[in-house]
Parts: C-alpha cells; sequence; structure tokens
C-alpha cells in the first residue's frame, strides 16, 4: 500500500446549548449536520467509528456508548467502534486516532463524533459528577482541579509574575464572544464590550462570569479519510492532517511539571512535538483554535504555542493579535467562551472551524489560510493535545 | 416537596457515587496511608531502590519500576504561594468560601510545591506567605458487607488550615 495522508473532508454540529434533547438525540443532530457537510456521500460508507465523551457514564448513565451511537446514527462499522475519552480532548484525540488508523490502513473512511447531555434534571449532578474527572481519590476529597478555582489560581499567579491585567484577560472574552456572534450553532450569539466584561459579576476572583466557559449540551462529527478518496468524495480544497500530540506529564495535584501554575511546561513540550510532526513552526500558523475554557488559558496557551514570548500573552491579546488582521486569529467560531463547551465535542468543533479556514469557507476567513493548529487543554490541565492541518501534506 | 431517593436504593449508600476514596484494606494496597492519618501523620511511599519519594503513595516506584517501598513522613507545615477563594456557587460536598492553595512545603521536602485545600478559614482572611499546617478530619463512614452483615467503614482525609498566630 502506498504511503496515506489523512485529510479532514466534512463536520457538522447540532446545536449547542441548553438542549431539550437527550445525548443520543443531539450525536444523531451532529451526524446529519455531518453528512449535509458533504453532498452526495452516504453515511452507509462509513466504516470506522470513534466516539468521544466523558460525562456518558455520570449524565446519562451509559457506560459504552459507541455502540449505541454507531446504530442510531444508521452506522455499520467493520474495522472500529470505539469510545475515546480524555474529558475536554477527546474530539481532537479521536482525530488524531483516526489519522492513524486512516493512514496505517487499518480503516478507510472513520467517522469522529462526540457529544454530552450535561443538562440533567438537576443541576447539582453535573457539578458533583466533575468530581469523578479529577484524580478522585486525591483530589476530589478536596474539590482540587475544580475549573474556576484552579484556573483562578492561574489567573492570580500569571498576574503576580508578569503584570497581566484583568482588562487583558477581558479583551479575550470579547474577541472570542463577537466571533461567536455569528455563529448560529453557538451557546450565545452576543456581542460583547469591554465595559460589560469588566462589570459582570465575580465567579472566583479575579474571575468574573465572561471569563468562563458555560456547560453545555451538544456534539460534533467529522470525517476522516486518506487522499486519494477524499479526492473522490468533495471538490473542495484537501486539508491534510499534518500531525500532532499529545501530551500527559502529571495529574492534577500529582507532580505539576512547570516552576508555578501559570507555567505548562506539558504544553511546551506538546508544541514542540506538534510543530517537530508537522514540520512547521509557530509563526506559520495562520489561524488556531485555542482552549479557551477561561479567558487565562488562551493567554497562558498562546505563550506556550510560541505565538508569543512567555509572560507576553496578556500584551498579545490586548493588542489585536487574536482578532481578524492579527498575527494569529483565534477561535474564529467563538472558541469555548461563546460556542459552549460539551467536552467530548469541543475538539470536532475546533476542526470543524480549521477546515472550513483551510478551505476558504468559514464565518470570519483568515484571507489565504494554509497552515491551522488546534489545541485543547483537558483533565484540569493535566493534559495538552495539538491537531495542525495545512493545504499541504507533509514531505 | 420531600424528596424520596431511588426506590431500589432505599437505604443504600451508593459508594460508586461517593467523592471520597475507599480507604478500607479489602479495597486497595495503600490503606496504610488512611491509617497514618487516623494518627495524624502526613506520609507517603518512598523506593527502597533508589529512593525516590513519590506523591501521592503508590504500589510501584514510578522511577525505577520498583515494588519494594517503604512509608515516609511529609513536613507538616507549609506557606502560601497563591489561593484562591470560591466564596459563592460552591459545589455539593464543600462549604463556602472553598479555598485551594498552592504551598510551599520547604526545600527539605522531598515534595516542595503542594496544591491543597485549606480549611477552617473564613473569607478574606488568607493571605499569601501566611503558615500553614496539616490537618485530619472525618469524612462519612461507608457501609461494607461482611458475609451477611454491613458494618460501616470509618474514614478520614487531610487538607491544611492556618497556623494560629
Amino acid at each position: 500500500m502506498a504511503q496515506r495522508n489523512a485529510c479532514l473532508i466534512a463536520g457538522g454540529m447540532s446545536k449547542w446549548g441548553v438542549r431539550s434533547a437527550s445525548l443520543v438525540d443531539v450525536s444523531q443532530e451532529a451526524a446529519k449536520a455531518c453528512l449535509d457537510d458533504i453532498p452526495g456521500f452516504s453515511h452507509k460508507d462509513i466504516d470506522g467509528f470513534l466516539y468521544a465523551t466523558s460525562f456518558a457514564g455520570r449524565c446519562s448513565f451509559q457506560t459504552n456508548p459507541a455502540p449505541v451511537m454507531a446504530e442510531r446514527m444508521g452506522l455499520r462499522p467493520t474495522s472500529i467502534c470505539a469510545r475515546v475519552d480524555v474529558l475536554c480532548a477527546g474530539g481532537s484525540a479521536g482525530i488524531l486516532l483516526a489519522k492513524g488508523l486512516i493512514e496505517s490502513g487499518m480503516a478507510d473512511i472513520v467517522m469522529v463524533a462526540g457529544g454530552e447531555k450535561l443538562y440533567t434534571p438537576q443541576k447539582w449532578e453535573v457539578f458533583y459528577s466533575e468530581l469523578a474527572s479529577i484524580d478522585h481519590d486525591w483530589d476530589a476529597p478536596n474539590g482540587l482541579g475544580l475549573p474556576p478555582p484552579f484556573f483562578a489560581l492561574v489567573a492570580t499567579e500569571h498576574m503576580k509574575q508578569y503584570g497581566t491585567t484583568k482588562e487583558q484577560l477581558a479583551k479575550v472574552s470579547v474577541v472570542n464572544y463577537n466571533f461567536g456572534a455569528d455563529n448560529p450553532k453557538a451557546q450565545f450569539q452576543k456581542k460583547l464590550t469591554m465595559e460589560e466584561a469588566l462589570e459582570a459579576p465575580s465567579v472566583v476572583t479575579p474571575l468574573t462570569l465572561y471569563d468562563c466557559c458555560p456547560i453545555t449540551d451538544g456534539a460534533a462529527a467529522v470525517i476522516v479519510t486518506y487522499e486519494e478518496k477524499a479526492k473522490e468524495l468533495s471538490d473542495r480544497p484537501l486539508v491534510y492532517i499534518r500531525g500532532g500530540s499529545q501530551v500527559s506529564l502529571h495529574s492534577v495535584s500529582a507532580n505539576w511539571p512547570g516552576e508555578h501554575l501559570a507555567d505548562w511546561a506539558h504544553l511546551k513540550v506538546a508544541a514542540q512535538k506538534a510543530y517537530e510532526k508537522a514540520k512547521v513552526g509557530p509563526d506559520d500558523i495562520d489561524v488556531a483554535e485555542t482552549h479557551d475554557c477561561f479567558t487565562i488559558s488562551e493567554v497562558v496557551e498562546v505563550e506556550e504555542l510560541g505565538f508569543c514570548k512567555k509572560g507576553e500573552g496578556g500584551p498579545f491579546v490586548e493588542a489585536g493579535n487574536t482578532d481578524i488582521g492579527g498575527k494569529v486569529p483565534i477561535n474564529t467560531d467563538g472558541g469555548l467562551l461563546s460556542c459552549g463547551h460539551p467536552f467530548g465535542a469541543t475538539g470536532l468543533r475546533q476542526g470543524i472551524e480549521m477546515m472550513k479556514q483551510l478551505q476558504g469557507r468559514a464565518t470570519h476567513q483568515v484571507e489565504g489560510a494554509a497552515t491551522a493548529l488546534q489545541h485543547n487543554l483537558s483533565g484540569l490541565n493535566v493534559e495538552h493535545t495539538i491537531v495542525i492541518y495545512g493545504r499541504e501534506p507533509v514531505k | 416537596m420531600a424528596v424520596s431517593g431511588i426506590p431500589l436504593l432505599d437505604d443504600k449508600y451508593p459508594v460508586t457515587m461517593d467523592m471520597w476514596p475507599v480507604e478500607d484494606e479489602q479495597f486497595n494496597r495503600i490503606y496504610q496511608f488512611y491509617d497514618n492519618l487516623k494518627e495524624g501523620k502526613f506520609t507517603t511511599t518512598k523506593c527502597k531502590s533508589c529512593g525516590y519519594v513519590s506523591w501521592p503513595p503508590r504500589v510501584l516506584c514510578p522511577e525505577c519500576y520498583a515494588e519494594e517501598l517503604e512509608w515516609t513522613e511529609l513536613p507538616k507545615r507549609g506557606k502560601v504561594l497563591t489561593f484562591s477563594e470560591e466564596v459563592r456557587g460552591v459545589p455539593l460536598g464543600f462549604e463556602s468560601p472553598l479555598i485551594h492553595a498552592w504551598i510551599d512545603l520547604g526545600q527539605k521536602s522531598p515534595i516542595k510545591k503542594f496544591l491543597s485545600r485549606i480549611i477552617n478559614c473564613p473569607a478574606g482572611k488568607l493571605k499569601e506567605g501566611d503558615e500553614v499546617q496539616f490537618v485530619v478530619f472525618d469524612i462519612p463512614a461507608h457501609p461494607k458487607e461482611v458475609k451477611r452483615e454491613t458494618v460501616m467503614s470509618e474514614r478520614v482525609f487531610f487538607a491544611f488550615e492556618p497556623v494560629e498566630k
């Protein structure tokens, strides 16, 4: 078999937000939107299926969801049918796994889908279930790693170490919300001003309302296949999955890898590895999706991904570098802050936006985008996942 | 409105929904940690072969893969480097304020920096640089089946608290 190059050829999402729908419902909606993105292609030709979810076992009392979802979507996978769970990076891990499955010849056409149903009849259940997603025996009893308190620690540390300001954090939310305002699938279609962002109620000091992504129901799905099949199925420009990485160096409170909590050494390692695999560098990235679960996350991420120097994430964002016309437009579909964050689906939403950017059909198009990067932080900052796409394969 | 539980689970304690560890020696191999906690000791495992001290305790040395480990004590005092305080919207299982701190256990400690919860501290009181100390507290016991009987398995856990000045 000749060397195969994996391409992302289509993708779609359910409406994200507070949904009057179950996990299997939103997953079917995503499958439909994904297939609608590639006219003439039949779901019956899909031979591999990966389903990314984290809270299915807790919030839907459904372990082993992959065969359930495949059946409900009318799929008959014969190469692989499995669940992927790395919390917030399940979708991007699925894309990396699909690349491996396609390029090894193990599968020919893979659907990677993912979703969460987090709004249950009682809200406390989703928050309580978060205690199952950190290092259970050591961190759950003290709530260590729960999202707002942990990222408030990161923000406090970043402000102390580098002089990052509340205005710089607010700028992240303003840019991302204003992109998301034009995304009909996003949880919020709200334009946000600096004044609104700065006057929002406190969540955990120094984080306020618009610094934090919401709880979200929703699903997304993409199709990954090899270059020759992609040309057969679609007339759109090809989007190659050039490379990626997934790095885990510690677990919540155990063995933090940086000098302090705003030093994400594990993300730096992930970035180096991903750039090496994709044979590009940070200056080659035309457009990106970073994991803005909190505004401070995006500030640290632009540093560790090499878009600016360590400690300069605040000024980088403040100067408009993540907006259209900036050095690296980021989260052009709204990011987690505006789209919301159904954990297993987020990496797929990001992949869809990167694909659209490279195909020239994004709502907030970066002119001539040729290389794109998506990044997820997952499991309360215990893992970083990167996927790099290009209009050309790695040679 | 009174809320009754899932009828099938009436009078049952679902340990699989529990936010605390199962500490009973019948269900883990590091129960000595919890026995030490009950004596007020803050311990972890040290490799007898290479000397590496790991946190949290485990049954395999992550450095040299030796399985012969021994218990060693960790410092019970530290200094707050950075902290966050959740006052409103504290999740089920915790009381307000939910305080998390990045603590310096000192250069002599095998584990230099430590993330922990700070308890017994009102909102607005903690400051960077404050000294904190290890504290053990009771957590709910869970039932376990012993032949045809159900007995309660007592449990404790730990956090840090401000040192009274």
